[in-house]
């Protein structure tokens, strides 16, 4: 049972230091700041994942933060170049 | 509570510690490069240590092979990442810190 | 030296059926689809991915040093965002390389963004250029640990190079 409340606790909290890591993509200053979601969305949404798979014995979430994993790279790529791209776009 | 259950408690604590450092980092340093810093290496080590953690109490050596692939795969994704941002940081042009 | 090149149909295979094991957390039924998978994949890597050498002992040289770097570097970042004057003066350096283009440079990118106080920020033909946290600390020394290490693990030569 202490197990099962340390995991579900520890994804709280991790939630709680994504919600504080918001508040620097809300403020950027600039656009590269807020690139940094990519990075951190990526990171705790994983640690979520695994923490929960074990807590609620649910083995198909391993699979989701695999997916979660694996999309990162992809998402990174598309949001830097996509940002990019549309940045400069309006500056011309 | 096993020998097991005490050790994953411990590196669980460690990992969360971890995390809640690259959020201190990435709302305290002052520019997006050492920012990256912070993200890409508090949040790795963390989730590192929380699979670690995990892998102690998985049912099987299938498991413990997919939270090390999982880590792998965001070991990947976090270099990939703090490179892209680099770079399109300083093609724009982003100053760098100084004291 | 054991050597393992990348390029044999075998050495794929075995990888490929090890992460298929894994994915599919070894449920026996599920070779049936598992067994064509791995070959179209060692095939398919075959003809995408020419082939490289890598080193088995260097390989397991190479994990305990990553491990225990990263942790190195997590810890470092840990002090300096906790501490309350932010000990932190950024800057670039420039590293020369030593290993050929290719995969091993941009291996030996990724691991020195993830190791203490390095950022790879651009590579061209000669040099890395690297952010630092702190431009007081001795880079090139570790820079060059970094370098044999990943030269190690790809079966690579430096001296020679």
């Amino acid at each position: 049972m202490f197990m099962e409340m340390l995991y579900i606790g520890m994804a709280l909290f991790l939630l709680l230091t994504l919600v504080a890591g918001l508040w620097r993509i809300l403020r950027g200053p600039t656009a590269a700041d807020r690139m940094l979601a990519a990075q951190l969305f990526g990171t705790t949404a994983v640690a979520c994942l695994l923490l929960l798979a074990q807590a609620l014995e649910q083995p198909p979430l391993r699979d989701v933060a695999l997916v979660f994993a694996l999309l990162a790279v992809v998402a990174a790529v598309a949001f830097v170049r996509r940002a990019w791209v549309a940045d400069r776009e309006t500056e011309e | 509570m096993s020998v097991s259950d005490i050790i994953t408690t411990i590196l669980l604590i460690a990992g969360a510690a971890f995390f809640l450092v690259g959020t201190v980092g990435l709302l305290r340093f002052p520019d997006v490069y050492t920012r990256l810093h912070a993200l890409t290496k508090a949040d790795n080590v963390g989730l590192g240590l929380m699979v670690a953690g995990l892998a102690l109490q998985a049912e099987s050596w299938a498991v413990v092979g997919k939270l090390l692939l999982i880590w792998c795969l965001v070991l990947l994704a976090g270099a990939s990442v703090a490179h892209l941002v680099t770079v399109v940081a300083r093609q724009r042009g982003i100053k760098l810190w100084k004291r | 030296m054991i050597t393992t090149t990348f390029s044999t149909i075998s050495f794929r295979v075995v990888l490929f059926a090890m992460l298929w094991w894994v994915i599919t957390e070894a449920a026996i039924d599920s070779w049936y689809i598992g067994v064509p998978v791995v070959a179209f994949a060692a095939w398919v890597s075959l003809v995408l991915l020419p082939g490289f050498s890598l080193s088995l002992p260097g390989i397991l040289r190479f994990i305990p040093f990553f491990l225990w770097h990263s942790l190195r570097g997590g810890v470092d970042v840990a002090w300096r965002a906790l501490h309350p004057q932010l000990p932190i003066s950024p800057g670039m350096v420039d590293y020369r390389w030593r290993l050929p283009p290719g995969l091993a440079r941009v291996f030996m990118a990724n691991t020195v963004s993830l190791l203490p106080g390095t950022l790879s920020a651009e590579l061209d033909e000669s040099c890395l250029h690297i952010h630092v946290l702190d431009k007081t600390g001795d880079f090139s020394s570790e820079l060059a640990i970094i370098e044999e290490r990943v030269a190690d693990l790809f079966a690579l030569d430096l001296s020679i190079i």
